[in-house]
């Protein structure tokens, strides 16, 4: 893992029972997560996949690249479009740089979520921590 | 990134945002939750995270952290206050976006979120939100609010577990 190593990319189809699932976990009822016709009438194509549930895809791509060995310290992003069910993912990151923290390697990441039709769906970047080699 | 106004007897301006609204930042709620083994599950399986680590005693028993912990942004699970239906505006939205402003169409924007430490099951965490901004941008289609939430949440001996700033934007 140094600076420009691609993080192995990670696909994710989100459908209707895992949006359901993730409004349910965080109790957020807001309609445009379950209703069609609400989100319809917001200007919507579909129900929308929440902001939460992104980052949390954006999370699964480092923690799967890390596994047990190290950790997500900081996480930041910001959605771009509105991501639906059914439509596929690719969560992809890629690490910009390194640097220490006493015996801590500290990798910083930028991070991108595509849509399938190329769009650009969400922008992320992450600063993640493994254990030194002292 | 707190936008301030003019105060002013005459309409407010399009970009203006209400006294009422900006009074309300920096006011901090606080609630205390217990952390379930199931709460993690479901947190897990919602967000498609298989790990055995975040569900299956044993094998997190014997894992580095030696119990059951939750994915990295669990806390997001304890962010929004459980209040009665009747107290959330009609669209069902968060109440933590429930900001007196023109515009009603709500939808998430982006986070910044930070983590100290993963959450253990069994520990009580303490959450606490308040409206850290609010700012306005012109849209294609329109002016668009920005709401800023931040929600800080600490263990039982005051130290910090994790901290986020939510940005949700509304539509008229």
């Amino acid at each position: 893992m140094t600076p420009t190593t691609q993080i192995p990319e990670l696909e994710i189809t989100p459908d209707a029972m895992q949006i359901f699932m993730f409004s349910a976990v965080t109790w957020n009822r807001h309609h445009i997560h379950y209703s069609k016709d609400a989100a319809l009438a917001e200007g919507h194509q579909d129900i929308v996949v929440q902001r939460a549930l992104i980052g949390n895809f954006l999370a699964r791509l480092l923690t799967d690249w890390l596994g047990d060995s190290g950790e997500i310290r900081e996480l930041s992003w910001k959605v771009v479009h509105s991501a639906l069910p059914g439509k596929k993912l690719r969560c992809q990151g890629v690490v910009t740089g390194e640097s220490r923290l006493g015996s801590r390697r500290i990798l910083s990441c930028d991070l991108k979520i595509v849509g399938a039709e190329q769009q650009t769906i969400a922008t992320g970047a992450a600063r993640v921590e493994l254990p030194g080699i002292d | 990134m707190t936008q301030s106004t003019t105060p002013s007897s005459a309409a407010p301006a399009a970009t203006e945002l209400p006294e009422e609204a900006l009074a309300l930042i920096g006011v901090k709620k606080t609630r205390r939750v217990l952390v379930t083994v199931r709460d993690i599950k479901r947190f897990a399986q919602a967000i498609g995270e298989r790990n055995p680590v975040h569900y299956d005693e044993e094998y997190a028993r014997c894992s580095r952290h030696g119990t059951i912990v939750a994915p990295p942004l669990f806390c997001q699970s304890l962010t929004f206050d459980d209040v009665s239906p009747s107290e959330l505006a009609p669209d069902g939205s968060p109440v933590e976006l429930n900001v007196p402003i023109p515009a009603q169409r709500a939808m998430g924007g982006g986070s910044e979120y930070v983590i100290h430490r993963l959450v253990r099951a069994g520990e009580t965490l303490t959450v606490t939100s308040q409206l850290k901004s609010l700012y306005t941008k012109q849209g294609k289609n329109g002016l668009l609010y920005f709401i800023v939430v931040e929600t800080a949440f600490t263990d039982e001996r005051g130290d910090a577990v994790a901290t986020e700033n939510a940005t949700y934007i509304k539509r008229v």
